[in-house]
């Protein structure tokens, strides 16, 4: 069966690609779940929150909450936190329970920052979605909601896709801040609302992730600045794993940009990208495939007698009779684990 | 910056449980997420949530239902040795939560998963959340379908945080399902089961050998039965004793269904109270427990933190093996003084709250989920040790234990436990 899941366990879904973005902004995030979302969220998806207990809060829906479609008591709790700290700005993210009853989230976030007096974006994700498709909705309606205009001062870069699900790293703006130290004076690795605001001073985006595109171009757009995709932070041992592997027929699983930098090292090599995410038709190859269930990537590596295969380590358990040469390509978006070789 | 929100205990008791502050009824505030308050704002995320707990049943595997969010903790749970490659999922997609159409697949799924596995599974427990509340799924009627089409017992589990306050939670809900693939046996006039646990008891704990001395030679629990078959042998018991009151629907369906009547015992750390309990249920089994022994080496361990350490400053949280009011009750009265507690007022704590209020007025009561406890300054209070791991959280440089580990303390040997860790921490400070 398609959607049946045997070996692996869910993907990081939409709503934590979203919490994924805001995590670092100092604004007020609220779930608007019954509790376990958030759970999900802080305890497994986002590994900062252990460290650093930004306010991540679940609106604690009940049913009667849900089947009455009581979105002012949703706006009061929400007024009522915003006394304890005075946040720069609430975020709303949606989840399965507003999905099914169709909570109109653009009225919810007009209704809220009418009561609470500060800015208020909402995200209407389902669960049901990609952690890649929360990034890129937070990404576009930061971007949309906050940054003013400005001139390029041409010492500061943007980059884009700076999370945990897509990095690996518990730290991933120190991480970017290293990677890319030579290339300009100042980074913005977009975890602050300052930085969100002044995202038209930079010189050009930096795009990590298929999530951060659509930001991208929407600042290209509206700012006209500019953005390239890579170079991507790859752990040390793939970068040294695929200088080895050079002329082989390869199958690299990840998300198209970490993938896509990948085949770059792998000279003269024969590779396939396979892509459970995002899949931008401009940045993708013939043979690249998308897959959608278990039996995909089963099947793909079973056809196609590849001598490697980068993948995250969760995907061992779909081929455990491979004898080639597996490489653990860690994706926390799927395995939840954090790569600690860069 | 608002300061953390409390009450004190005269206070509270002053009112009722059903005039609480609004503080102390999460579904009146957003619920503040801090690694002091995740396993009880989503109780999958930490110790046994629903999805672990369905799996108590020997042998069994789980079909999670639902969109991808509400499985992707169980990543870290599925790579777990007792658990690996016993959860499969069956994800909804937008249609699915609007129409309801999943549910046509899963009798489907089920059949898969008993013909991909080397051995039948005992059992398949469907795991469904908040969407098929909302839906209004008749989960019987498709377990009862995916049995016929699959040959396996199956049985749902209601992971419905919505109804977290409800008649019915979660967590009561699913102590249900894992009793109800008991079938009808004989009773067995020396046999009795414990409930109320996914886990066992703490080894040490005198329960069971009382009553094996008494003549009740064959006690069970689920975290201890090896297989199904042994499972089974739970429905020969002549009662059931209750240890957590969330086993109470769980217990009545048994009692409904099997005739097996049962018995309702406290957690409770006041040694009088212990030995109390003790000897109604003799009384009520019409036999002789003899606690004597254990309440002497409980004594023995209280009396030796009292003679040192009386009067010391004990932060009490919710988030361990215990009713954190009755905690703080029994502490004050054996001569300590706590000055904080952490946690969620409600009906079932009111008793000890008023006992509570006489003895010790002043004990300010903080409710952990509430959005002002972000502001919490650990430098407020000076406490000497911290209790309970949400309690640790708050007080990071106090010596303390967490005393939530899942091995479950009871009785007289839960209370010489919990003051021989208390005294080894309060000689450490």
């Amino acid at each position: 069966m398609k959607r049946l899941l045997k070996k692996l366990a869910p993907f990081a879904p939409d709503h934590s690609g979203a919490v994924s973005v805001l995590f670092e902004l100092g604004g007020m995030i609220t779930l608007c779940d019954a509790g376990g979302c958030t759970g999900n969220v802080c305890g497994f998806d986002e590994p900062r929150w252990e460290h650093t207990p930004n306010a991540v809060f679940s609106a604690a829906l009940r049913d009667m909450d849900a089947i009455m479609g009581r979105d002012d008591r949703l706006v009061k709790k929400l007024v009522r936190a915003m006394e304890v700290q005075d946040w720069p700005f609430a975020a709303l993210v949606g989840t399965p329970v507003p999905a099914v009853i169709g909570t109109d989230f653009a009225a919810l976030r007009r209704m809220a920052a009418k009561q609470t007096g500060k800015p208020v974006i909402a995200l209407s994700a389902a669960g049901t979605g990609l952690y890649d498709k929360g990034e890129e909705a937070a990404y576009l309606e930061l971007f949309q909601s906050f940054t003013e205009p400005g001139v390029a001062d041409g010492n500061t870069i943007g980059v884009l896709g700076v999370t945990p699900l897509e990095l690996g790293s518990a730290d991933p703006t120190g991480l970017v801040r290293k990677a890319f130290a030579k290339m300009a004076q100042k980074i913005f690795s977009y975890n602050s609302l300052e930085e969100i605001r002044q995202a038209a001073t930079v010189s050009c985006n930096i795009v990590l992730a298929p999530a951060g595109l659509a930001a991208a171009k929407f600042l290209q757009e509206k700012f006209g600045t500019p953005y390239k995709v890579g170079p991507a932070i790859l752990p040390r041992h793939i970068r040294e794993k695929a200088a080895e592997l050079r002329g082989k027929k390869v199958l690299v699983i990840h998300q198209q940009f970490a993938a896509q930098a990948v085949r770059e090292l792998l000279k003269d090599a024969d590779v396939t990208l396979g892509n459970y995410f995002m899949q931008i038709p401009e940045f993708a190859q013939m043979q690249d495939v998308s897959l959608a269930g278990e039996d995909d990537f089963a099947e793909l590596v079973m056809k196609n007698n590849f001598d490697a295969v980068f993948a995250d380590p969760l995907f061992r358990r779909l081929i455990p009779d491979y004898q080639g040469t597996f490489v653990d390509f860690i994706h926390f978006a799927v395995s939840g684990k954090l790569e600690e070789d860069f | 910056m608002k300061e953390a929100l409390f009450t004190t205990i005269a206070e509270l008791a002053e009112g009722s449980a059903k005039s609480m502050p609004d503080m102390f009824q999460p579904a009146r505030h957003l619920v503040c997420s801090t690694p002091a308050t995740l396993a009880f704002n989503s109780p999958g995320a930490q110790g046994f949530g629903v999805k672990r707990a369905g799996l108590a049943v020997p042998g069994s595997v789980m079909l999670l239902a639902a969109p991808r969010c509400c499985g992707r903790n169980t990543t870290a749970l599925g790579s777990s040795g007792e658990y690996a490659d016993r959860f499969y999922y069956l994800l909804m997609d937008d249609n699915d939560i609007v129409t309801g159409r999943h549910l046509n697949r899963i009798p489907e799924a089920v059949c898969e998963i008993c013909r991909d596995r080397k051995e039948k599974p005992s059992a398949v427990m469907i795991c469904i959340t908040c969407v098929d509340a909302l839906l209004g799924t008749d989960m019987e009627r498709v377990c009862r379908k995916c049995s016929a089409a699959a040959g396996v017992p199956v049985e749902p589990c209601y992971m419905y945080a919505l109804t977290r306050e409800g008649r019915l939670p979660p967590m009561a809900a699913v102590r249900k399902s894992v009793y109800a693939l008991l079938e009808p046996r004989p009773k067995q006039a020396d046999a009795a089961n414990i409930l109320g646990f996914f886990s066992p008891l703490m080894d040490s704990c005198e329960l069971r050998p009382m009553l094996q001395k008494a003549g009740v030679r064959h006690v069970r629990e689920i975290a201890r039965c090896r297989d199904f078959a042994e499972y089974q042998q739970m429905a020969e018991a002549n009662f059931n004793l209750v240890l957590n009151q969330e086993a109470r629907y769980a217990a009545q369906d048994l009692q409904k269904r099997l005739q097996i009547p049962f018995i309702e015992l406290t957690r409770r750390y006041d040694l009088s109270k212990v030995r109390n309990q003790y000897q109604l249920l003799g009384s009520a089994l019409g036999i002789r427990l003899d606690d004597a022994p254990y309440a002497e080496e409980a004594e023995q361990a209280v009396a030796l933190c009292r003679k040192d350490f009386a009067g010391a400053r004990i932060a009490i949280g919710e988030w361990l093996n215990g009713d954190p009011f009755e905690l703080a009750l029994s502490l004050v009265r054996y001569g300590f003084q706590v000055p904080e507690i952490f946690g969620t007022a409600g009906e079932a704590n009111y008793s000890y709250i008023r006992k509570l209020a006489e003895w010790s007025p002043e004990t300010k009561v903080y409710a952990n989920t509430n959005p002002s406890m972000l502001s919490y300054r650990k430098d407020r209070e000076k406490v000497d040790a911290a209790i309970g791991q949400d309690a640790m959280y708050y007080h990071p440089d106090a010596p303390g234990f967490r005393w939530n580990e899942e091995a479950q303390p009871f009785g007289h040997a839960g209370i010489r436990e919990f003051f021989t860790r208390l005294y080894a921490q309060l000689q450490e400070n």
